[in-house]
Formats: structure tokens, C-alpha cells, sequence
């Protein structure tokens, strides 16, 4: 192969691996609807109790910077707002938890209401606004429902 | 709850590994142009280079990479402080990985596949290039799927 047509490979991989890290970029630690009615049982992901309004619940890995910050994020933001507790898991611990949530990436987080139901999902590093408006508006329909 | 390892405490400035991760990606994309011209005895002794560096991160700890070292000595002094330290557990994981990616690359072309070197070259470097620019790793989704696949069990205190 000529160099111009070595040149235009690399050229090409760059372009390809640069529009997938901005793609990652701007949907990672987004947090997305769920309405799939599914419901989490303390027990099952071995924790005592949720919290009394909302739960935020964390999976992680051994090998994860970004849960270490996500961890952060999430328990300020749960001692921030009344009757939000953040729980965190390690899936290198229980591998079948990540098989029964569909989890492909670490950190996943998924938002919990009053009745365990999954209500959110963020796959990746939780934005802290994100979170907040999501919580604002698990917190604000059940208000409305009660 | 999962606590990192307590003699990981100390930890790292997370932008020496992004660094690091820099330099690797220009070596593995010069390979590359030199594997695509018909260098091929030049692209797999650089391939071997690098795979004996991230083996160096794998096995002696991202800490005591030549990259780390340089690092510390050249850009750190250059720098703000970091605004917060990492684990390095995982950056010293994704270096295992970019050992297996270039290493299984090599063992395959030494093998009679010549085609290879180019795809472990760039596997490689997009791997590398997401990390440094990005800051996305790649070795760390890895791990999960290999947890998933009960592939890698944590020593069970028995």
C-alpha cells in the first residue's frame, strides 16, 4: 500500500474512533425513562430498606474510576434531599445482579421510587443536575398520584 | 459497599494515565501507518515495544510506568493540582488489557496471520485514544462483561 492510502486509513480510524468518544460523550450519565414496572426488593440486592421517597442505587465494579465519583455525587445528593437514600453494590461481588438488571457498563444507576419500582436508568458518571431534575420528577408525580 | 484497596489509598493524579495513554496511541498509530506500507518487520518490533510497556503497567503498577515517571518529572510540575486523586486499580487493569489486545496480536502474526498486526494496532489505538482523549476506558467495561460472564470471581474469603 502507498503512503497517501496509509495516510487516508488513518485519517478514516481517527474520524470513526473520534465521532464514537463525542457520540459517548454527550449520552453518557444521562439519565432515560424506564416504564417497565419493574420492582426492586431490598432483599434481593442485599440491603436492609430503601428510602421513604426515592433510592438511588448504584452497581459498580472493582476497576471503576468513575463510580468512585458517582458515589460521591450520589450521596450528597441523598443527604441533600428528604427521604433519598443511595445504595451501592458491587457487581464483582454479585455477577448475577448484572445479569438480572441488563447492566453492560459500570456505573449504572437506577433511580427507585417509594415502591422500589425502577423509575430511571443512568448508564455511566451520574450528572448531579440530571439526577436532581429526575428525582424532582419521580418525587413531584407521586405527589400528584397520592 | 466496595472500598478500594487500602494500599491504594494514597492514589493518583488521573491525568498521568490519560497522559500515558497519549503516547501510546501515537506509537500504535505510527505502527499502524508502518504495518499498512509494508514495514512489517519495523510495525511488529514497535508492536513488541509497546505490548513490554503495558506489560511494564500490567505487572510492575501504572505508578512505576516510564510514562508515570515522566509524567511527574516533565508535565505534573506544569499542572494545577489535580482536583482529585483515583484508584490506580484501574488504569493498572486497562494496561493488562492493552497487553492481551497487542500481545494476542503479535502471537497470531508470528503464527502466519499477517492481517494481525494492523487490526491489534488499531484496536489498540482506539482503545488508547479514547482514554487519553476522552477519558472513556475501555479496560474498565471490559472487566464487567468478564464479571458477568463469571469469568473473574473475587477471592472468596474462606
Amino acid at each position: 500500500m502507498n503512503g497517501f492510502a496509509a495516510l487516508g486509513i488513518l485519517l478514516g480510524l481517527v474520524a470513526v474512533v473520534t465521532a464514537a468518544g463525542l457520540l459517548w460523550r454527550a449520552t453518557t450519565g444521562r439519565a432515560r425513562t424506564v416504564r417497565t414496572h419493574d420492582v426492586v426488593i431490598p432483599a434481593e440486592i442485599g440491603v436492609d430498606g430503601f428510602g421513604g421517597r426515592a433510592t438511588l442505587l448504584q452497581f459498580s465494579t472493582e476497576f471503576c474510576a468513575p463510580c468512585r465519583s458517582t458515589a460521591r455525587v450520589l450521596d450528597d445528593l441523598a443527604a441533600d434531599v428528604d427521604g433519598v437514600t443511595h445504595a451501592e453494590v458491587d457487581l464483582t461481588d454479585r455477577p448475577e445482579l448484572a445479569t438480572r438488571f441488563g447492566i453492560l457498563q459500570t456505573p449504572t444507576t437506577l433511580v427507585l421510587d417509594a415502591t422500589g419500582a425502577v423509575r430511571a436508568r443512568i448508564g455511566g458518571a451520574a450528572r448531579p443536575d440530571d439526577v436532581r431534575l429526575t428525582l424532582h420528577r419521580i418525587l413531584g408525580s407521586d405527589h400528584v398520584s397520592a | 459497599m466496595s472500598q478500594p484497596d487500602p494500599s491504594a489509598r494514597t492514589g493518583i493524579d488521573p491525568r498521568s494515565p490519560r497522559f500515558g495513554a497519549g503516547i501510546t496511541a501515537v506509537l500504535l498509530l505510527i505502527d499502524l501507518f508502518l504495518s499498512l506500507v509494508g514495514a512489517t518487520t519495523a510495525a511488529a518490533v514497535l508492536l513488541l515495544v509497546i505490548a513490554l510497556l503495558f506489560a511494564w503497567g500490567a505487572f510492575a503498577g501504572i505508578r512505576r510506568h516510564p510514562y508515570g515517571v515522566l509524567f511527574r518529572a516533565v508535565i505534573r510540575p506544569r499542572l494545577a493540582p489535580p482536583t482529585e486523586l483515583e484508584d490506580p486499580a484501574p488504569p493498572t487493569f486497562a494496561q493488562a488489557v492493552g497487553l492481551l489486545v497487542t500481545g494476542v496480536g503479535l502471537v497470531l502474526f508470528v503464527s502466519g496471520v499477517p492481517l494481525a498486526l494492523p487490526i491489534a494496532a488499531a484496536l489498540a489505538f482506539a482503545a488508547a485514544f479514547l482514554n487519553s482523549v476522552f477519558g472513556y476506558c475501555l479496560g474498565c467495561q471490559l472487566y464487567l462483561l468478564l464479571v458477568r460472564a463469571r469469568l473473574i470471581r473475587r477471592r472468596v474469603d474462606a
